[in-house]
Order: C-alpha cells, then sequence, then structure tokens
C-alpha cells in the first residue's frame, strides 16, 4: 500500500454551504492541504473510505474529484509531510495538556476532546499517551 | 434477491446486511465483489459509491436503505444515527455507542474466515443493540 492518499477537488462557487461542509470535513478528517490545491491523508483502509466517501459527496454537490495514492509527495523534504500531521495533532494535544492545568477544566470535554485527536494522530505520537494518564489522573482527583 | 457490496465489511455493511435481512429481503442473498470491481448484473449494489443505497446528504448507507423503504421504526432511526456516527464525518456526536460498535465491527470482520460469515456473526450483535435500545425507549414512554 502507497503511503499518501491524495484527494483533488473542484466545487461550485456556489452555494457556499456545500464548500464550507466540505472544507470542515477535510479539517475533521485531519486531512492537509497541499498549496490549497490538494489534501492529503496518510493512507490506510480507513482513510481511503473516509476519502472515497467525501468524493462522492463532492460529486453530489456538482462538483468533481480525483482520488489518487502516491508513495512520495515532496521531492526536497520526504519527512515534511509525516512531520506537518504529527505537528498538527501535538498542537491539538498541548491545548489539552494545557487546559486541564486550568482551574475551569471542563474534563468531561477535555477527554472528548482527546478521542477527537486521536482519529487525528496517524503516527502515533508519544504524547498520545501523556494526554491520556493526565487525563485519567486529573479524573481519579477530581473524584476525591 | 441478490444484493452486492464491496469486500472487507464494516459498521456500515453489517448493519445493511442486518437491516435488509430483517426488514427488506429474509430471503436476501449476497455477494462481495472486490473494490472498484465490475457489479453483477442481477444484483442490488449497496455502500458503493454512485449508487442508489449508498451514502446521501452525509449519512449512511444504513439510513438511505431506511428512507427509500419508508421504514419508521424510531428504534431503526436510532440505529441509523449510531452508524451515522460511526461511518461518516458528523459534525456533533450525540451517540457513545457509535465508536464501539464500529470497533467490534472491525473485530468482526478480523476474526471471521470471510465476509460472508462476518456479515452472519454481525446479526447478534445487531440484535443485541436493537433489543437495548427498545428497553431504553420503553423506559422513557
Amino acid at each position: 500500500m502507497k503511503r499518501w492518499l491524495l484527494l483533488i477537488y473542484r466545487i461550485p462557487r456556489q452555494p457556499t454551504a456545500g464548500r464550507v461542509f466540505v472544507w470542515r470535513k477535510l479539517k475533521q478528517l485531519g486531512a492537509i492541504a497541499l498549496q490549497d490545491a490538494a489534501w492529503v491523508l496518510p493512507n490506510s483502509p480507513r482513510t481511503q473510505e473516509q476519502f472515497q466517501w467525501l468524493a462522492a459527496e463532492i460529486t453530489e454537490l456538482q462538483g468533481e474529484a480525483f482520488l489518487c495514492d502516491a508513495e512520495q509527495l515532496y521531492a526536497t523534504d520526504v519527512e515534511g509531510l509525516r512531520r506537518q500531521f504529527m505537528e498538527a495533532v501535538e498542537a491539538e494535544y498541548n491545548e489539552i495538556l494545557s487546559a486541564v492545568k486550568s482551574k475551569e477544566r471542563e474534563l468531561t470535554t477535555l477527554g472528548k476532546r482527546f478521542q477527537e485527536a486521536l482519529s487525528r494522530d496517524f503516527f502515533g505520537s508519544q504524547l498520545a499517551q501523556q494526554v491520556r494518564e493526565t487525563l485519567l489522573q486529573a479524573g481519579e482527583e477530581s473524584a476525591c | 434477491m441478490k444484493w452486492t457490496t464491496w469486500e472487507n465489511v464494516g459498521v456500515d455493511r453489517i448493519g445493511c446486511a442486518w437491516l435488509i435481512l430483517r426488514e427488506i429481503d429474509p430471503q436476501a442473498e449476497f455477494i462481495f465483489i472486490p473494490r472498484n470491481g465490475p457489479i453483477p448484473a442481477d444484483a442490488e449494489p449497496f455502500d458503493i459509491p454512485g449508487v442508489r443505497f449508498s451514502h446521501h446528504g452525509g449519512h449512511c448507507t444504513f439510513h438511505e436503505l431506511l428512507k427509500q423503504h419508508q421504514l419508521t421504526d424510531p428504534i431503526l432511526h436510532r440505529m441509523a444515527r449510531i452508524i451515522d456516527e460511526a461511518d461518516t464525518v458528523q459534525a456533533v456526536q450525540l451517540e457513545p455507542a457509535s465508536v464501539g460498535l464500529d470497533l467490534i465491527c472491525e473485530g468482526l470482520r478480523r476474526i471471521s474466515p470471510d465476509d460472508q460469515t462476518a456479515i452472519e456473526q454481525g446479526r447478534i450483535v445487531y440484535d443485541a443493540l436493537y433489543a437495548r435500545l427498545c428497553d431504553e425507549t420503553g423506559s422513557r414512554s
């Protein structure tokens, strides 16, 4: 299986709701935009399915979508893309870690945010375990 | 009647097979074809991009089957929401069961020798979910 999945699409300018819908979904999936032209996700059966359905939805919205897989995307910096995915999810983890320290923390919400971030953690960040333990510990403390 | 879908079934397709056998076509026979492979002419395709019974308007195929067969059982609609949250990207998550159901269905496929076995084994999971959701509705009314 090749490393990357690429979604290239075009969608009518109007109605804007359709464009926003697709953009939100891409963000939620954790896809990264390459020069505003193509969106990329690490290739797996799950991401393949997610992109494939999104492509179908784009078609339904009178747009046009291309889906392809690739082994190499950056000719100059092979690890660059991997790093971008890592940085994006680690920013989310760090936000959760600092939110746990705040007085007005909402552990239920933070737990949810952690689960969402995990779904975008494609390369297994070391921080995930730390966030999990911090949240578990905070949960124990608030129970006693 | 023959029904066909891509091989390697997951949460939506195991649910669809259960729904088809329960509400639409108790004699249904399922054929599993490779991803992007040709669709047999004598079979009704489902959960394949571009066909009638597929994802539409941001909803899963289970949801579309309910809609097109005008099935109104509220429990089935609740199940459609759970599968929607498991299988598609939804702005709000209201169903805690969806994550677990998704994992269980993935695991079911993994422990089954083939897709046919996976949908057969999956029926008990969906029967159990249905029964439990009936309870919940009962206790509220």
